[in-house]
């Protein structure tokens, strides 16, 4: 469905200032990386640490002060339908059925409302979402709103996936099913994916490599490789190799949620994070 | 034995709604389970949900009959003892000759024709309002310069009450009639207005973020996102527009008409007609609560997922 050249991200020098002169924040300083085609990537990092904010440039909902980000060798100018985004707060279109949902980056190309109904009933039935095309989203729980979202950022077939904290709003059980859903369907689909999260298992189960950001201004601290093979499967989570990777990042992201928090010692209270970031609006950007 | 230490087994075979499957599990297990089957526990859940459900609404159906019944009961007395307490009922005409009144009028086609004019007048002046209003509205809440461009003029001219512009009303515009249109638009305008802006305003951010990345253009938004998302509000405005503009075409019919309900009402007082002043209230009373009914029946079919949203128990 994607061919393997297609879906490179590369960002350079980027650093982002919020605010000016007087009261001007530096949310992320000078950071660098690459994902490859096909490859899984996970930001994780402390609370206001920027990884929001990295992922809304990639998106193109918010300009970089200095550096730039490229997709495929293109820059990013503004947000488009090659770069598909799953947000961490449910999305969907309320007015529209599931099936509608999925077909709107499809009907926004001008495809013919038959065959956006194949791609759509084709896609809801990988997610396992067929019973439910003609329901509204507001009779979905929050983890099938979360899959048809996914869903819906895949219809076009865009070069990357952007996920930012997409199973934050989900309670634990239902956060590990849309998990394993999700590394299943990238399974199949191979796309890039840019995963922002603060949880350390899911990054570690979901990703090829992880990117620790450092507390405010974010830069990147440490890039980790996780060897697991693929496919990955729950019983991972319990094994030597897992846990020394859980034990590590947990280690690397403390010493920032200490730099970043001071005397307070707990890693919490990150979700809210996602929504407060990007201050200027979608009509700003453009 | 086994059966007996796990008899959320049994239960489970007992709960199937296959007959053969239930016979077939069952067999494999001891009658102690089947002791245990859950019937006679789930049966009366339904009949007390039941109760509930007649409950409440034969009690809302009850105040619904106490609330009509009460107002009628006092009209009713009111007039048959010729009540006279500070309110005086003594010329108030009574229901059977406001009835009998209602076969009078419908001899001739005037009453008929009066409502005629009067529904015309509603719906060209709520119906410029829309067009006028939803587009201005949308823009308004989109666009920042399309706001400081079009808001102050608004601002300045929505606190003058349509009803104080019949005067000048009659002298803006050629005939009696659009200027009686343009009271009933003036009404309607400012409440369709100002809750499509604030429907716009209130669209959740993330829904404009989405459509933008799932490719839509401006114009696309405009009508795929933005109107959409805009639309609960915008049919809010339509229900306190078309209230307000029954109130400003029946003063404006009134004042300044010739032909309507509220002009049949005005002159029936200057005749004395106790009783058309009656009816002609009760008609204003029928055709705005048809008016807002089809409004809540737009609203319904135009935004069938409102039935699914948080906290819509209607």
């Amino acid at each position: 469905m994607s061919d393997a050249s297609k879906g490179h991200i590369d960002i350079r020098n980027m650093r982002v200032v919020f605010g000016s002169n007087g009261n001007a924040v530096e949310a992320v300083s000078n950071v660098s990386f690459t994902v490859q085609p096909g490859e899984f990537v996970s930001l994780i990092g402390p609370s206001g640490c920027g990884k929001s904010t990295l992922l809304n440039i990639v998106a193109g909902f918010v300009e970089p002060t200095n550096g730039f980000v490229k997709v495929d060798g293109a820059p990013v100018k503004g947000p488009s339908a090659n770069r598909g985004v799953v947000f961490q707060q449910y999305s969907l279109f309320p007015w529209l059925t599931v099936r509608k949902n999925v077909e709107f980056g499809l009907r926004m190309q001008g495809m013919s409302s038959g065959q956006r109904e194949t791609s759509a009933r084709t896609l809801l039935g990988l997610a396992g979402l067929l019973g439910f095309e003609n329901h509204f989203p507001d009779q979905l729980s929050g983890g099938m709103k979360q899959r048809v979202g996914i869903v819906r950022a895949l219809a076009t077939s865009p070069q990357v996936l952007l996920m930012d904290e997409p199973f934050g709003a989900l309670d634990s059980q239902t956060r590990v099913v849309m998990q394993e859903i999700l590394t299943n369907m990238w399974q199949q689909f191979r796309i890039s994916v840019l995963f922002i999260t603060h949880d350390i298992e899911e990054s570690i189960f979901l990703s090829d490599r992880i990117l620790v950001m450092t507390a405010r201004p974010g830069r990147i601290k440490a890039e980790v490789p996780v060897p697991l093979p693929r496919p990955r499967t729950p019983e991972m989570t319990a094994t030597p190799a897992f846990i020394a990777l859980v034990q590590r990042l947990k280690a690397l992201i403390r010493e920032e949620s200490l730099a970043a928090m001071g005397s307070e010692l707990k890693d919490g209270g990150l979700s809210g994070f996602g929504m407060s970031v990007g201050p200027s609006g979608v009509a700003e950007v453009m | 034995m086994h059966a007996a230490t796990h008899p959320q087994q049994g239960s489970a075979a007992t709960a199937l709604p296959e007959p053969t499957n239930v016979i077939a599990l069952s067999g494999q297990q001891s009658g102690v389970a089947r002791v245990t089957a859950p019937l006679p526990i789930v049966k009366p859940v339904p009949i007390t949900n039941l109760a509930r459900w007649m409950s409440n609404h034969a009690l809302s159906a009850l105040l619904w009959c106490v609330s009509l019944g009460a107002l009628f009961a006092l009209w009713y007395f009111g007039t048959k003892y010729r009540l006279d307490f500070f309110i005086r009922f003594t010329n108030i005409p009574t229901p059977a000759e406001v009835l009998d009144k209602v076969f009078e009028v419908n001899k001739s086609s005037k009453y008929i024709v009066n409502i005629g004019i009067s529904v015309r007048r509603i719906l060209s002046g709520f119906g410029i309002a829309i067009l006028v209003a939803v587009p201005m509205g949308l823009l308004i809440g989109r666009y920042r310069s399309a706001r400081d461009l079009l808001l102050p003029a608004c601002e300045v001219l929505r606190p003058i009450p349509a009803i104080a512009w019949v005067p000048m009303a009659i002298m803006l515009w050629p005939t009696n009639e659009i200027s009686i249109v343009f009271i009933t638009f003036l009404g309607s305008f400012f409440p369709i207005l100002l809750n499509t802006i604030h429907g716009v305003n209130a669209i959740d951010p993330v829904l404009l973020r989405a459509g933008r990345c799932l490719g839509a253009s401006e114009a696309r938004m405009f009508w795929h996102v933005i109107l959409p998302g805009a639309l609960p509000h915008i049919f809010t405005g339509f229900a306190v527009g078309m209230g307000v503009a029954w109130v400003s075409l029946i003063a404006a019919e009134m004042i300044s008409g010739q032909f309507g309900v509220g002009y049949f009402t005005w002159e029936a007082y200057s005749l004395i007609s106790y009783s058309e002043i009656a009816l002609g209230m009760i008609t204003i009373g029928v055709l705005g609560l048809a008016c807002s009914g089809l409004i809540r029946l737009m609203g319904k079919l135009a935004i069938p997922w409102m039935a699914f949203s948080a906290g819509s128990n209607r």
